[in-house]
């Protein structure tokens, strides 16, 4: 009963079905499994499975997204009793994720976003123009490992260095790796600036920053 | 020519976009461009800054954006008339590295890359005006427009189109453009000595910055490109259809708000949209979807007479090779056989999708465009043409190689008739041997430096380099001060 239970919740995720994720998501707390095992070796395995296969180049972007957002659906019954209970949920780490001041772009940071949950991690997508001193409060508040800084257009990417003088300025660079991206950013432009690294592609990204996290 | 829609289909494709002007709206993130709309008779929505702008506003804007206008260039005889029935062909845009020609590695763009590539394309006779050819990476962001303006000056004849990409900075490469006409009078009689180029957030989206820049277009009627960056399937539907509806309504909002802030300002309506491959989140430009999309709004720019301007020819291929000559051939020669007025990035000198630049690849893509625009020319039918007599003349026992009026014939209509690529071969066998057997991409890297060691041009004047150079130097100071 358990195991087909979490298998359907890992088949709901890989098939972007997010009430049947739902659906299974509640038979799981009514046949008292854990909500942290539901999550953990149910929606996880198969948003891992479809991240995995569309880093191979197997699966389209659109069933990764599906995917996501089938586990968030799960996830949104088992999040209340896991809070209740007051278990400890392990992430793979937590990372911020959100394109500067001026730049209201957003497709490829919610890429990465997607990529970056399908392999376990926390992740706060703070959305689009966000000014420098925002991102310094945000990080302040929630404490990311790693914070992620998009840039679509030539013209803001200086907004990406203000950024990291910004939490320079309130101590808080060496808390946390900063990492950039973007079509006209390149590794040269993340040397300059003092960034923690550069990513060409989404898949890159999840790379940098499992090595940046050191899983 | 190549006609993608039926008559019924445009006119479904125009009521829909139609639709999503009125129902859906556009952003504009300007409250001064809003106000503007506002009081023509546009709905506006305070909170969302989306403007709902109804048709009869865009009729009006049709009526007042010209079917066609000049391009000047610092020679005359490189004039254009932009939308005259040609195609026009543009280098590509923005790279922001190069492989380099000597080494063959790829590395950080420099200024002096883009004097270079300029340099090219002042030479290569498929290309009609200049685009930015390099982003080059050793200039400071503050005067990168500026620089960017001024190498290009100094660097061809034909009408350059420059690139605007902050407000100061393009207030800027006016003031140094006024100089280059040779002074603010003149550059009123001809602002079209310069122009630019902008895209849009998709879906249906505008920052403040684009909207400013095109306001200082309108001001001049300096004219520019507004193209729509839309992705299939990412930034707007994943229907070729619903990409088409949501770009003309993109477009439109820019039409409208320029002609009532600039009546008569020349706009290039143009796409620079195309599919996400959904294997891998990538935009994929040398797609057959590419040359589909470019085909139709051909046929819905005309359908509102406006020219058409279609980046099309791009190349994801990472190096010159067998995929980037097809990318490349394929969707330039698509917009062209559509009519397209301006055929930008068709002379592609980019790998990577505008990423890389590549010497090798502009060589290349010359021959490509050049037999495109042969294509593109047609067969010329005349009496004379037709050739009867001499048909007649040469009969059954002679050839067109030994009968003297053949061969007179022939030398008349040569090169009416017959294209000649710079460096393809079609030599023999032996011949190719001889010359050492060599692929296209070591002639092409031959021919380029050959090129760029023998072309020379008119130098910009020293007196004009210099005011230029003051520009610059007192944009540094302000930056440095602030």
């Amino acid at each position: 009963m358990t195991t087909s239970i979490l298998n359907e919740l890992k088949t709901a995720v890989i098939e972007g079905d997010s009430e049947k994720s739902i659906e299974f998501a509640k038979k799981a707390l009514e046949s008292n499994i854990p909500p942290l095992d539901a999550i953990t070796k149910g929606l996880a395995k198969g948003v891992k499975e479809v991240g995995d296969s569309f880093s191979a180049g197997e699966v389209f972007l659109v069933e990764l997204v599906m995917a996501g957002d089938a586990m968030k659906a799960g996830m949104s019954v088992l999040l209340p009793v896991i809070k209740e209970s007051k278990t400890e949920i392990t992430s793979a780490g937590k990372v911020m994720i959100g394109t500067v001041a001026g730049d209201i772009h957003s497709i490829g940071k919610d890429i990465v976003s997607t990529l970056l949950e399908a392999d376990g991690f926390e992740v706060l997508n703070v959305g689009e123009d966000v000014s420098s001193e925002a991102f310094v409060e945000k990080v302040k508040e929630h404490k990311p490992d790693v914070l992620g800084l998009s840039s679509l257009l030539t013209a803001t990417m200086p907004a990406q260095k203000d950024v990291i003088e910004k939490l320079k300025e309130a101590g808080l660079r060496g808390d946390i790796k900063v990492i950039i991206g973007g079509a006209p950013t390149t590794q040269e432009w993340s040397d300059e600036i003092e960034a923690d690294g550069w990513a060409g592609d989404a898949v890159d990204a999840v790379r940098l920053v499992k090595k940046l996290v050191g899983t | 020519m190549y006609k993608i829609l039926s008559r019924g289909e445009i006119l479904a494709v125009h009521t829909a976009a139609m639709e999503v002007l009125e129902r859906v709206g556009v952003v504009i993130q300007h409250d001064k461009a809003l106000k503007v709309l506002a009081d023509a008779g546009a709905i506006v929505d305070d909170k969302t800054k989306a403007v709902k702008i109804p048709e009869y506003l865009l009729q009006d804007a049709l009526q007042k954006s010209p079917r066609r206008h000049k391009l000047m260039a610092r020679d005359p005889k490189y004039n254009l008339i932009i939308g005259d029935g040609e195609s026009y062909f543009t280098n590509a845009f923005g790279a922001h590295y190069t492989i380099d020609l000597e080494t063959g590695e790829r590395r950080l763009s420099t200024i002096k890359d883009l004097e270079e590539f300029t340099l090219l394309a002042d030479y290569f006779p498929t290309v009609d005006y200049i685009k930015p050819h390099i982003l080059p990476q050793d200039v400071p962001k503050t005067i990168w427009e500026q620089e960017m303006a001024l190498a290009m000056f100094k660097s061809a004849e034909k009408h350059l189109s420059l690139v605007a990409l902050t407000p100061e900075g393009w207030r800027d490469v006016i003031e140094m453009a006024k100089i280059y006409a040779g002074g603010e009078e003149e550059f009123i009689k001809k602002s079209s000595i310069i122009d630019t180029g902008f895209n849009n957030v998709p879906p249906l989206k505008y920052t403040k910055e684009i909207i400013d820049m095109i306001l200082e277009c309108a001001k001049y009627k300096i004219p520019f490109d507004i193209s729509t960056g839309l992705l299939s399937s990412a930034s707007g539907p994943v229907t070729l259809a619903g990409t088409i509806v949501q770009g003309i309504a993109e477009n439109h909002a820019i039409v409208v708000l320029t002609q009532l802030m600039g009546p008569g300002t020349p706009i290039m309506w143009g796409s620079c949209a195309t599919i996400m491959d959904q294997r891998f989140g990538t935009a994929a430009y040398g797609s057959p979807e590419n040359g589909l999309i470019h085909a139709a709004f051909c046929q819905m720019a005309h359908y509102y007479g406006l020219p058409y301007y279609g980046a099309a020819g791009v190349i994801d291929s990472k190096v010159p090779d067998q995929q980037a000559a097809y990318e490349n051939m394929m969707n330039a020669l698509i917009a062209t056989m559509s009519g397209a007025d301006v055929v930008h990035d068709a002379v592609y000198g980019i790998v990577e999708a505008g990423v890389t630049a590549s010497y090798e690849m502009f060589a290349i893509s010359n021959d490509i465009c050049g037999a495109i625009k042969r294509v593109s020319k047609g067969i010329n039918i005349t009496p004379e043409t037709l050739a009867v007599d001499l048909i007649a003349t040469v009969g059954h026992d002679k050839n067109h190689l030994n009968s003297p009026d053949a061969l007179r014939f022939t030398k008349k209509h040569l090169l009416n008739e017959q294209w000649h690529p710079l460096i393809s071969n079609r030599t023999s066998r032996p011949e190719w041997e001889k010359r050492g057997s060599k692929t296209i991409e070591e002639v092409a890297r031959e021919k380029t430096k050959e090129i760029l060691s023998t072309h020379k041009i008119e130098p910009l004047d020293k007196g004009m380099e210099t005011a230029m150079r003051k520009i610059i130097k007192a944009r540094e100071k302000k930056t440095k001060s602030s």
